[in-house]
């Protein structure tokens, strides 16, 4: 593992254990990266996200675990600035992504479901014009170094995508992620198709990840995954949290017990 | 109901779902009506306004007063070239040549008053012809709607399971096959109904009109075949789109005028000016008239003298001066064939080489078949050209003739006041000369043109068949 | 400036965009290579006039010496004119295939002689030239369609769209892309025709001028994409709506026009001058021959002091009345003119709302290659054929002997009128 320089944001208090309890709203965290506050959002007359309330810190890995229209493509949109809350606060690092999108931006690294890069390029050829298209261009060097860090095989540097399979690409993206060093990752169903072998290998680059005070949201559908890595879990439902649990002791979570509850609700898949 | 038609009835359901697809074949059926209008109303407008033109051309020759024949030969003709039927569905090269042409003795004048002066510019990005349409329009249109027909269900992943349904890989190609076969000939209906607009005219004839189908058919079958295949080879509909537009941006669009300007460079024409001064040359060279001492015509004298057994011109029992013009115009005209065969030798020349480039692209095969069995090609114009020089020639002899016959030597050599009147011949002398008629080429002449161009085509559907069939074998089997 | 070496990199490496490219550079080269080709033929035919016509006015000379007669001189003496091409006619050689740029011409009537043509091969002029105004007009918007129609839909349907999208600077992306894109072709075809321009000695000011239009020609096509794009169909819909686009704008619409011009503006035969003219001309054969000169020095009296006409044939007569059949026809060749012209304006105004042929228009117009350039030869040769009158009529209507030596003296074309 290689040294990543410093994340901007300072490393925050972890979490304590907390009861699980139901939160209707959060409360305002000052150290909040990311900030939701009782956001209704709606396409015409479809009420997607419904008083949503969510923070997440830096060094802290968030799991927004909902099924199919739960709202949670919804939420990422709204963090990136691609759709506007009818009501309610957004916040990246205390930029509003609907006023100020390349501000917010700025601060975030996003990896879609599917991470599709360019199949002509290589991969350092890949983390290179992505990198400068975000405006932090890193040399070659660096960027060799980041993909050592993502776990990507060194004969894979300089070959073109096209061969790649879904965790080889994914390394690249992260690799590029890393190096931006952005206090923001957001992640859309980031284990969905890796192989067991791959989806271990995330979990710890993830952690590693948060180790260095980056404030990391993913969206899932898969509780396992969800219960695997993260910090504190969110189920969303109806456009809302219904439920926020946080990481206690070794084992975690109560996956079982999460999972007699929530399985009437269609949230496992 | 066979696999086939199965297939075949689907592909046609899709393309009328497809908005785009139904307008754009609403749309080329407009333009096509609209072309077959157009130019049947153009062609009768032209052949009125021609015939007109000769009539009035006639009657001005005719009407003429007593003159001195030779008078005649310099008053001179106009003649204009008919339009045949079928150029209202091919005007072919109509426009870019001359259509009217002033004969007079000494001189070959050209071909005057080519539409391609007289009309607007626009002219030059193509004409609205039946023709037109057909040959650069409907392929595109066959390119929008089949480009999908095959690489569609590769794409979605739709064909293995076409085939693990029963359906033969001959029976899904044949069915798509059929059914951009069958908008095909929906595209050529309104074209067709041209041809029986032609039909009822003098001088359609049967043979070149059946070519004429003929071709069309094999060149709108030509690019079924090429639709369907490509869009067999490639992966992706876009693929297969952007391959087949490429195909027919250079053989419909890029090589049709890349061929002329290989074979202007292969075969360079003199202009009318070298031409001209070559052929004054020569003559200077053969018998110069004007020179007292040439060998040629000093010649001619005395072997005139000797035939009729005097020693002077002015005891000859016919006009000299009618003699010396005619053999004068037969050494010119004798000339004026021999440069007009090299040109024409060299314009033959240079439409073989376009037609060699033909054999890459179709539609320059099918625009030379289509020209030749309408006769609306270069060698239409060579006929007519062939022809007037002809005409040109008997009616300056026949009035070269008149003078040497009925104006007498000491009437023509005199220069006193009554001089005039006495050289004058009547004027029921000019009534007595024959008109112009151009006699358009037979239809076993336009059909046997055309053959050299079906032949190409024919071969392009044998080849597009074969690969078709090889393609088919393959189809499924690779993915 | 490293992104966009970064987009350059990036659309070079892509397979469809780089055969794009160079297929463009090769066609408009080989198009630039024709057209400076056609134009270095014209110019040595043209070279080569003055040789021939040395011969053969040297034949005529010797021959009218033995007589003296001016007459005869003006006669049998043909004199050449031309239309040199302009310097960048190798980029549009417009009408230039069709309409003569070599002419000769008598002192007899003209309007029997100038609109004669020169030999071509017509199944060769009817699909068009293969010149720069061809790649440009014709192809160069399908190089355009083939770079452009899947600029955005590319990038979704490859499924980059949404985290390119989450980039800081979104917009300016597209932006990028689009300019080096545009950039890359207008290169691929403009670079070619700079290097002819420059080699046939265009003037910076035209060479700029056509830079821009050809550059707001890909622009417009470029921007009718990012209307297509708008409809937000996939990259293969949008490849057949602009090629759709592309047949409606450059084949049908110009074809369709022509028609409706044509029908819109009649234009009567040019033959029917010819007729007219030739009816004036022998007329004269009928009527007293004073009639006739009297008729002449009414409207040319700088001629009217001549000696009265002989017995005999006499060649002031013989010219006097072809002049007088040029001008009874005046009217019409006027009218035929005006509505040559105004059939070419109708089209250049259509040109306003229909770039192809705005551009097609503009580039002869340029190149001096459009009607108004055989028009204005029109005008040099009937200006020379004035000052070929003048000259023999000195030597006819004064009765001065015309020997060798003053076929020297005869007016040149192109040069300043010698007193």
């Amino acid at each position: 593992m290689v040294a990543i320089r410093a994340a901007r944001m300072p490393r925050p208090p972890r979490f304590g254990a907390t009861p699980l309890m139901m939160q209707e709203t959060a409360m305002p965290n000052p150290n909040s990266e990311i900030l939701i506050d009782a956001v209704q959002l709606s396409y015409g007359s479809h009420h997607v996200l419904n008083g949503l309330s969510l923070n997440v810190a830096g060094g802290e890995v968030y799991a927004l675990l909902g099924g199919n229209g739960a709202g949670k493509s919804t939420t990422l949109s709204a963090l990136l600035g691609f759709v506007r809350a009818d009501a309610g606060r957004v916040a990246v690092g205390g930029i509003d992504p609907a006023r100020d999108p390349d501000g917010a931006r700025r601060r975030i690294a996003y990896l879609p479901e599917n991470v599709a890069l360019y199949e002509h390029l290589s991969a350092v050829e890949n983390a290179d014009y992505l990198l400068a298209l975000s405006g932090t261009p890193r040399a070659r060097a660096a960027i060799v170094e980041a993909l050592a860090a993502a776990g990507l095989q060194e004969r894979a540097y300089d070959q073109r995508l096209a061969g790649f399979s879904k965790g080889m690409r994914q390394k690249v993206a992260i690799a590029v992620a890393l190096l931006r060093e952005v206090p923001v990752l957001l992640l859309d169903e980031p284990t969905s198709g890796l192989d067991p072998r791959a989806t271990s290998d995330f979990n710890t680059l993830l952690h590693a990840v948060r180790d260095r005070g980056t404030a990391v949201l993913m969206v899932t559908h898969d509780l396992l995954s969800a219960a695997d890595v993260a910090d504190r879990i969110g189920f969303l439902e109806g456009g809302r949290i219904v439920e926020e649990v946080t990481a206690e002791g070794p084992a975690r979570f109560d996956v079982r017990g999460l999972r007699d509850r929530f399985a009437g609700r269609a949230l496992a898949a | 109901m066979s696999a086939v038609s199965l297939i075949a009835r689907d592909e046609l359901r899709l393309m009328r779902r497809n908005r785009v697809a139904v307008t754009a074949v609403v749309l080329l059926v407009i333009l096509t009506l609209v072309a077959v209008v157009t130019s049947w109303t153009h062609q009768q407008g032209i052949a009125a306004a021609r015939a007109q033109h000769q009539a009035h051309a006639d009657h001005a020759f005719e009407a003429q007063p007593d003159r001195h024949p030779h008078r005649v030969v310099h008053y001179g003709h106009f003649i204009f070239r008919p339009l045949g039927p079928l150029a209202a569905f091919d005007p072919g090269v109509d426009a870019f040549t001359g259509n009217s042409m002033f004969l007079e003795g000494h001189r070959q004048n050209t071909a005057n008053f080519g539409d391609v002066r007289q009309s607007s510019p626009l002219i030059r990005f193509g004409q609205l012809t039946p023709a037109f349409v057909l040959q650069a329009v409907a392929p595109l249109l066959l390119i929008f709607l089949g480009y999908g027909a095959v690489a569609r269900e590769t794409e979605r992943g739709t064909l293995r399971p076409l085939m693990l349904q029963g359906a033969s890989a001959r029976a899904i190609v044949l069915g798509k096959l059929l059914a951009l076969g069958s908008v095909a000939l929906l595209i050529a209906v309104p074209a067709m109904i041209g041809f029986a607009l032609i039909a009822g005219q003098a001088g359609a004839y049967a043979g070149p009109m059946a070519t004429i189908v003929l071709a069309y058919a094999a060149y709108l079958a030509l690019w079924v075949g090429i639709v369907t295949l490509v869009s067999m080879l490639v992966r992706r509909r876009r693929d297969a789109l952007l391959a087949l537009l490429a195909v027919w941006a250079v053989t419909v669009v890029l090589l049709p005028r890349v061929a002329p300007e290989i074979a202007n460079r292969a075969y360079p024409l003199a202009n009318r000016l070298q031409t001209d001064v070559a052929i004054a040359r020569d003559l200077r060279r053969l018998g110069d008239s004007h020179n007292p001492d040439d060998p040629h015509f000093a010649e001619f004298k005395k072997a005139t003298l000797a035939r009729y057994g005097v020693t002077r011109v002015e005891d000859l029992p016919v006009n000299y001066k009618g003699l010396l013009a005619l053999e004068g115009e037969a050494l010119t005209s004798r000339l004026f064939d021999h440069y007009a065969a090299r040109d024409f030798a060299a314009q033959a020349a240079q439409n073989a080489l376009v037609g060699a480039i033909g054999l890459v692209s179709p539609a320059i095969a099918l625009r030379q078949t289509s020209m030749a069995a309408a006769g609306t090609d270069f060698e239409g114009h060579r006929r007519f050209l062939e022809q007037a020089e002809a005409y040109r020639y008997d009616l300056i002899q026949r009035l070269n003739r008149l003078q040497a016959e009925a104006v007498t030597y000491a009437d023509d050599t005199a220069e006193d006041a009554g001089a005039d009147k006495r050289k004058r011949i009547t004027a029921d002398h000019w009534r007595k000369l024959p008109e112009f008629g151009f006699r358009a080429a037979g239809p076993d002449a336009l059909v046997r043109a055309s053959l050299p161009g079906l032949a190409v085509l024919s071969g392009w559907l044998v080849v597009i068949g074969a690969a078709l069939v090889l393609a088919t074998r393959r189809l499924g089997a690779r993915r | 400036m490293t992104l966009w070496r970064h987009e350059t990199r990036l659309l070079l490496r892509s397979r469809l965009a780089l055969a794009a490219l160079i297929l463009m550079a090769l066609l408009s080269a080989a198009a630039v290579a024709a057209g400076m080709a056609e134009v270095a033929r014209q110019h040595a035919a043209i070279d080569a006039v003055a040789a021939a016509q040395a011969e053969d006015i040297g034949a005529v000379a010797d021959y009218v010496d033995r007589t003296k007669d001016a007459g005869s001189a003006a006669y049998y003496s043909f004199h050449p004119t031309w239309d040199s091409p302009a310097p960048l006619a190798f980029a549009a050689i417009g009408m230039r295939d069709v309409a003569p740029y070599i002419l000769r011409v008598r002192a007899l009537g003209l309007e029997a002689q100038i609109y004669d043509g020169d030999t071509f091969n017509p199944e060769l002029a009817l699909p068009g030239r293969f010149d720069f105004s061809f790649v440009l007009v014709f192809l160069a918007p399908l190089f355009a369609i083939a770079l452009f129609h899947d600029l955005k839909s590319g990038e979704r349907e490859a499924g980059r769209a949404r985290m390119l999208d989450a980039m800081p600077g979104g917009r300016r992306l597209w932006f990028r892309r689009a300019m080096v894109r545009f950039a890359l072709l207008l290169g691929a075809l403009i670079v070619p025709f700079l290097v002819g321009a420059i080699l046939s000695g265009v003037g910076v000011g035209a060479m700029l001028l056509i830079v821009i239009v050809a550059a707001l020609y890909l622009l417009f096509w470029i921007g009718l994409a990012a209307l297509v794009a708008r409809l937000g169909h996939g990259s293969t819909a949008n490849a057949a709506t602009l090629a759709g686009l592309w047949l409606m704008l450059v084949l049908v619409i110009p074809t369709f026009a022509n028609v409706a011009i044509n029908r819109a503006v009649p234009v009567g035969q040019g033959s029917e001058i010819a007729l007219a003219q030739r009816e004036r001309v022998h007329a004269a054969w009928e009527i007293p021959r004073e009639e006739t000169m009297r008729r002449f020095y009414a409207s040319h009296p700088q001629w009217a002091d001549s000696p009265p006409l002989p017995q005999a044939f006499h060649y002031k007569w013989y010219f006097a009345f072809h002049q007088l059949g040029d001008e009874s026809v005046a009217d019409r060749v006027r009218a035929y003119r005006q509505g040559l012209e105004r059939r070419a304006a109708i089209a250049n105004s259509l040109g306003w709302v229909l770039p192809s042929v705005g551009v097609q228009a503009l580039l002869t117009r340029l190149a001096r290659t459009d009607l108004a350039a055989q028009l204005a030869y029109q005008d040099r040769i009937r200006a020379f054929h004035r000052d070929l009158r003048e000259f023999y009529y000195g030597y006819m209507f004064r009765d001065r002997p015309f020997a060798k030596a003053d076929f020297a003296h005869a007016p040149r074309f192109g040069a300043p009128l010698t007193p």
